[in-house]
């Protein structure tokens, strides 16, 4: 079995936003719609003693995905590699997905023609993978510090695998149960 | 972070569903159980039936209304294990046998053969129409609780909620409407209309009270034992900006004043037409306040960069066309 999963690196991560950018451009979004902002809270500490550190997000593709099942129209869906797509040709934008999802990860753009909206969501560029087996998602393929790794889970020899067995790592809001797929290892001293 | 995906028509099909499915569901008590033996009661209980029908009529107007792609609602009805599809199959098959049950007693002349034809089948449409009803109003605060990205909404009491305040506010509207046209004016039908108005407004009085029990309980436990998102939105309707509309619309002009008016009207218009609208009033703002509380525990960071990107009516965001971009 395949389980596609990605590790974000905290430690790596400056906050380019260039994987936001890579994602805008390559998959054509509209203005409204960021599939995978990089978030910060700011600095923290006081002088001298200040750090920053960037919480890069996108759709954690879980495990068990909240936004599946309550999609009345079947256009919400899961591979069997984990990835939680969207079928635009069967949304109707009801947005009880856009609901369900407690990472806020799925929106319809406004800016689109109002009769012909859909919800949208990041795929870990399954279109892009399909076409090329060996892609990575875009976010990756250009964050130049490394510090988005994508692969198999269930690969035992896939960087992603070697990461979560040997550092610690966590994920966002792990308490709800969706089980998130996106793994982070935390700045030096810090939480995702 | 609140985000209110779901604008004004969500809340207002909240309400007209819950309160077309407690028409149907009260009509089918009150025929079946209550006066079984009275071959007027269906006469008297068809007006409310069909404001019953335009309440459903109306809500899934206000569902198809909020759609990004409304020409294509009748994806809604495809998957069977989605709670929506669920609610709009029960809408459905609600509105489709509360038509034919009404169908049935309209007295026109040049209708004469269609209702003629539908008078067998009365008990069969009520029945169907009464059942499906009450799962409309079971599924509205069901679908909400299902949300658990939504702190607030995420709690078995929010259906019970919605239940008993769909029951309160189809009590509420039969009793305004009862033996109206098509029902004949008769002494007959004027005592079983009064009759079925004492029972309906004992029953409210007693479902206003499990109203706010269970309000109370629900925002009052979130305020004391909430999760941090719950409790903000609890903070925010019993202290915050949500606490006017809260404490004064809907507990005391939703709620206290209309069971006092109930209890010590008596046949007054006080009791008989305000409290009844009050009723209503109360129900249609308990599911705007509800839907507006859709607050969802925030990433590190993320209320920040939500209020520094570009808003949505920048200039240069509105001159962006889809499709145009160079890639």
């Amino acid at each position: 079995m395949t389980r596609y999963v990605m590790v974000i690196d905290q430690r790596r991560c400056i906050g380019c936003h260039s994987c936001t950018v890579a994602c805008r451009t390559w998959n054509d979004l509209p203005l409204d719609i960021v599939y995978n902002p990089v978030l910060t809270e700011g600095v923290k500490g006081t002088w001298p003693n200040v750090h920053r550190s960037w919480l890069p997000t996108l759709c954690m593709h879980c495990e068990k995905p909240a936004c599946v099942p309550c999609c009345p129209t079947g256009a919400s869906h899961q591979d069997e590699d984990g990835v939680v797509w969207i079928d635009y040709d069967k949304c109707m934008a009801c947005l009880a997905c856009v609901n369900a999802c407690p990472y806020g990860m799925r929106d319809q753009s406004k800016l689109q023609p109002r009769l012909h909206r859909f919800v949208r969501k990041c795929t870990f560029c399954r279109d892009h993978r399909a076409a090329d087996p060996g892609a990575e998602p875009y976010c990756v393929a250009t964050c130049h510090q490394k510090a988005r790794i994508f692969g198999d889970l269930d690969d035992p020899n896939s960087e992603v695998s070697k990461l979560i067995g040997s550092v610690e790592t966590v994920r966002l809001l792990e308490d709800l149960g969706t089980g998130p797929q996106i793994y982070y290892i935390p700045e030096l001293g810090g939480k995702a | 972070m609140r985000h209110h995906y779901w604008e004004w028509p969500i809340p207002t099909y909240l309400f007209l569903g819950g309160l077309g499915g407690g028409i149907f569901c009260l009509a089918a008590i009150l025929s079946f159980f209550v006066y079984p033996d009275v071959p007027m009661m269906g006469e008297v209980l068809a007006w409310p039936g069909f404001l019953g029908i335009c309440a459903l009529g109306f809500g899934c107007i206000m569902l198809v209304v909020d759609l990004g792609q409304p020409m294509v609602f009748y994806r809604a009805f495809v998957k069977s294990t989605s709670v929506l599809a669920w609610g709009a199959r029960f809408l459905t098959v609600c509105a489709i046998f509360g038509v034919l049950w009404f169908a049935s007693y309209v007295p026109w002349d040049w209708f004469a053969p269609i209702a003629g034809f539908l008078v067998p089948f009365r008990g069969f449409c009520l029945a169907i129409a009464g059942l499906s009803g009450t799962c409309i109003m079971l599924y509205t605060g069901i679908f909400l609780s299902t949300l658990k990205a939504h702190a607030f909404w995420a709690t078995p009491a929010l259906p019970v909620l919605f239940t008993v305040s769909a029951l309160s506010t189809a009590c509420a509207a039969i009793a305004l409407s009862i033996g109206w046209w098509p029902a004949p004016f008769t002494l007959e039908s004027v005592i079983v209309a009064e009759l079925s108005k004492e029972i309906l407004h004992t029953v409210d009085i007693i479902l206003v009270v499990v109203e706010i029990v269970v309000l109370l309980v629900m925002v009052l436990s979130f305020l004391g034992a909430g999760n941090k998102t719950a409790n903000k939105a609890a903070h925010r309707w019993v202290h915050g900006s949500y606490a006017p509309l809260f404490w004064g619309g809907m507990i005391f002009g939703g709620l206290l004043l209309p069971e006092i008016l109930y209890v010590f009207g008596g046949h007054s218009a006080a009791s008989t037409l305000v409290a009844p609208v009050l009723v209503l009033l109360g129900g249609l703002l308990l599911r705007f306040m509800v839907v507006l509380s859709d607050d969802r525990a925030p990433l590190p960071g993320e209320d920040r960069y939500y209020t520094r990107i570009a808003d949505k009516d920048d200039k240069f965001v509105k001159a962006w066309t889809y499709g145009e971009n160079i890639f």
